[in-house]
């Protein structure tokens, strides 16, 4: 069982598959973990870039997990090889290095609890994953991702090899 | 401390831009049970505070900024912003309203609306973070269109979270018809908003939040919000509006040839083929995009990247596509779209900017306009360099501009041409051309904003069954396109069943898109009062839902009865009794006077109003719990 975590999945082929900057994923993450409305709070955040690009990130999940290797508590912890790093809060004393050690900027301090926020794959049905009307958010391991990713690469291919010698496409 | 249990952030923010005080209140509870949020706050608060010898542009006007009651949780399209004030456009009551992220960030902050009175001396803009408001200095940006306005007030709070709305040139010179804009992209359109806070010299709000948004019965809640989702999953509309956007109806208006074509002189468009959705979606669409919350994501986000002026816009809206282009009869896809860009950068309502171009447009051919008058421009129907034009004097209002720049209203009093102002109480006649349908022109010229086809939804008998008909109307006959029996009845329902949607914060999308009357009065109704309970704690029966939604509706009538407008004003123009569709395939349609005086008098009666002046009864104000001496 390799690692899973959510992918940012756009289609190409279908311009209505794509981030549409609804915020749906924020709300219904704090929602499920806190029951209030705030998308502050949320362990995803879209990130506008302008121009159309708005990307919703979230944690990585890494192998060699950075918030792990800093924390100074053991609170950022991995139950087993291969779930999803997380936030023991009675272990958590707020200190912050955990932000400031993840390179994606996937965890947060909550500003109510001032302990660390990040995704725990809400245990096995992300509800990012479930409430994105769009259908851009997928809980996968990396072997997954990376067949669609092969899958939109060859249709590029397809498209643009013509062959003339041998008539092949 | 907030005394809800959920759903209100329970603050009303006071803000007096003359000696510059803000005072944070609390909501009070009773306040937020009679009229629910958004819509509602807004109406009432304005019937309060602004008496009738008000001049909208006075400082003693007040505008008001309100959040529905769902606005900031996770309820599907849960994302609409009310901003209201007394329209210069129309002397009536007027309000707009516009999706995005304003309206929950506003909730996040700490407050269900602001409230702004006065005027100040010199340009500033209000800051809201967290329960704390400040007025800054904005002489820096007054000038500055939209984009620039936003990026420079982003700038200066330090925080790529803030939300921000902005008013641009447009509304700084007080076009009578100018708009807010939030976020660059989401667009308060009409009724003249943008020009009364650049009466008061207000340039933005910007608001920053982090707060949360209580809600009382979580688990509730989320059983709300899955039975909302299934209930408007596979709507033929919600597909529709997510390829293509409200530009989808163009081609519905094209076939039933009720365009509004030529300032309303034809029901089509000759060569609307080149303006479908379809072709805006081929050459422009960048990608969709939801507001806050949004399943249906019916959006556009455009761009033209070749040339000498490339931009990105979010649109263009149907109504973009019908006022500059149907309406002018501009053909030109690229021109409309720029048009469209340009109307959201100097910050006007694109919808009465191109209605009052194309009334120019038509007195120009008919001879009732100069050139000498007209900048020297040939101001003929098709010239899109005309259209663009003009979009700049209007903003700046320089030589003709200035006219065009109050709308029709004026114009027609000013040129003696009134025949060919199509609105109503001053506002535009938008959408579509109503003489079709006579529930539709009843729902345009009743609605309390002038000419509106969003406060009712006068489509219900198109598809309601008889058995629903007879339930909810009293007459099977409803359900008879062909017959006004009951129609009346109709249309004062639905217009209180939008209402609701007004108060709640839920866009009109997710709300009365549906071909089974049955899962209108589900979805507007029961669902919400389900979520409306869930989320605040309070109470509330599908019934009493419905009576907020006519206690609003009552509350806006009286303020525009208290403005003199009485049932003169729920006439549509004249041109639409006169002159029959000249071509197309609603050729010949036209309004008949007695159908249209019985199915008001249907109306009225529906409403517990009286016949001759459209004033409610003792009765009915007792029945929704309004005191009799609010009618002065």
């Amino acid at each position: 069982m390799a690692k899973e975590r959510i992918w940012y999945v756009e289609d190409s082929e279908n311009m209505d598959q794509i981030c549409s900057r609804c915020r749906m994923c924020e709300l219904i993450c704090t929602f499920h973990h806190h029951g209030v409305g705030n998308p502050y709070r949320s362990r995803i955040r879209v990130v506008a870039l302008g121009k159309g690009v708005d990307i919703p990130v979230t944690c990585l999940n890494c192998e060699d997990a950075p918030c792990v290797n800093i924390c100074p508590t053991g609170a950022m912890h991995r139950p087993q090889p291969d779930s999803m790093v997380i936030v023991n809060p009675d272990v958590c004393i707020g200190c912050g290095m955990c932000v400031n050690a993840c390179p994606v900027g996937a965890v947060i301090l909550d500003p109510g609890e001032g302990t660390a926020l990040k995704c725990d794959l809400c245990n096995g049905e992300p509800q990012c994953v479930k409430y994105c009307p769009a259908e851009v958010l997928k809980l996968s391991g990396s072997s997954q991702f990376s067949k669609h990713r092969m899958k939109g690469f060859a249709r590029l291919l397809q498209a643009q090899t013509i062959n003339t010698e041998t008539g092949l496409k | 401390m907030n005394r809800f249990q959920g759903g209100y952030a329970g603050r009303i923010l006071y803000v007096d831009l003359t000696d510059g005080t803000i005072d944070n209140r609390p909501l009070p509870r009773e306040f937020a049970e009679k009229y629910i949020g958004g819509r509602g706050f807004s109406s009432r608060i304005l019937l309060d505070e602004v008496p009738a010898d008000v001049d909208p542009y006075s400082p003693r006007n007040v505008v008001v900024i309100a959040s529905g009651a769902l606005n900031g949780l996770p309820m599907p399209s849960a994302s609409r912003l009310v901003t209201a004030t007394k329209s210069p456009m129309t002397g009536a009551l007027g309000d707009s309203n516009s999706g995005g992220y304003f309206a929950p960030e506003l909730k996040y902050a700490g407050f269900d609306a602001i409230v702004v009175r006065g005027a100040s001396k010199e340009p500033v803009y209000l800051f809201i973070k967290d329960g704390q408001a400040e007025l800054r200095p904005a002489q820096h940006l007054w000038g500055c269109k939209v984009h620039e306005s936003h990026q420079k007030i982003v700038a200066e709070t330090n925080d790529e979270d803030t939300h921000v709305l902005v008013i641009g040139p447009a509304g700084e010179n007080m076009v009578r018809y100018a708009c807010v804009v939030t976020d660059k992209e989401s667009v308060g359109g009409r009724c003249g908003i943008g020009a009364v806070l650049g009466s008061k010299r207000l340039k933005a709000i910007a608001v920053r939040g982090t707060r949360d948004v209580k809600i009382a019965d979580p688990p509730r809640f989320k059983k709300v919000i899955d039975d909302y989702l299934v209930s408007i999953a596979g709507e033929a509309w919600t597909e529709s509006l997510r390829r293509l956007g409200t530009p989808f109806l163009t081609e519905h208006r094209q076939t039933l040839g009720i365009w509004g074509a030529k300032n309303f002189q034809s029901g089509i468009v000759e060569g609307g083929e080149k303006i479908s959705g379809e072709v805006f979606r081929k050459k422009f669409l960048v990608k969709p995009l939801g507001c806050m919350a949004c399943f249906i994501r019916c959006r556009r986000y455009s761009a033209i990247t070749a040339g000498d002026s490339p931009f990105y816009t979010k649109g263009p809206e149907y109504e973009s596509i019908h006022a500059l282009g149907a309406k002018p009869n501009v053909t030109d896809p690229e021109t409309i779209l720029r048009a469209h860009y340009l109307c959201d950068e100097y910050g006007m309502d694109e919808q009465s900017a191109g209605s009052a171009i194309a009334m120019a447009m038509e007195l120009f051919e008919r001879g009732l306009l100069k050139r000498d008058q007209t900048d020297g421009q040939e101001l003929t129907f098709g010239n899109g360099e005309a259209l663009l034009y003009f979009i700049d004097k209007i903003a700046s209002r320089q030589g003709f501009g200035d006219l065009l720049a109050e709308g029709t209203k004026v114009m027609g009093e000013k040129l003696n041409a009134e025949y060919y102002a199509i609105h109503v109480k001053g506002l535009e006649v938008d959408a579509a051309d109503p003489r079709k349908q006579e529930t539709r022109a009843l729902t345009y010229c009743v609605a309390t904003r002038g000419a509106c086809h969003l406060r009712g939804n006068p489509y219900i008998d198109e598809f309601i069954k008889p058995e629903e008909a007879e339930a909810y109307f009293g007459t099977a006959a409803v359900s008879d396109i062909n017959s006004l029996e009951g129609k009346g009845k109709m249309v004062a329902w639905s217009e209180d069943w939008v209402t609701l949607s007004d108060l709640m914060g839920i866009c009109k999308f997710a709300w009365y898109r549906s071909r089974d009357f049955s899962m209108l009065v589900k979805r507007g109704l029961d669902m919400v009062a389900e979520a409306y309970q869930a989320a605040t704690g309070i109470p509330m029966t599908s019934r009493e839902m419905y009576r907020c939604g006519e206690r609003v509706y009552n509350v806006e009538k009286i303020f525009n009865l208290r403005q003199g407008f009485g049932r003169a004003a729920d006439y549509p123009p004249e041109r639409f009794f006169r002159e029959p569709l000249p071509t197309g395939p609603a050729k010949g349609a036209v309004l008949n006077r007695e159908h249209y005086d019985r199915l008001l008098n249907d109306y009225y009666e529906a409403r517990g109003w009286s016949p001759e002046s459209g004033v409610p009864t003792p009765e009915k104000l007792k029945e929704l719990g309004l005191a009799s001496d609010e009618i002065q």
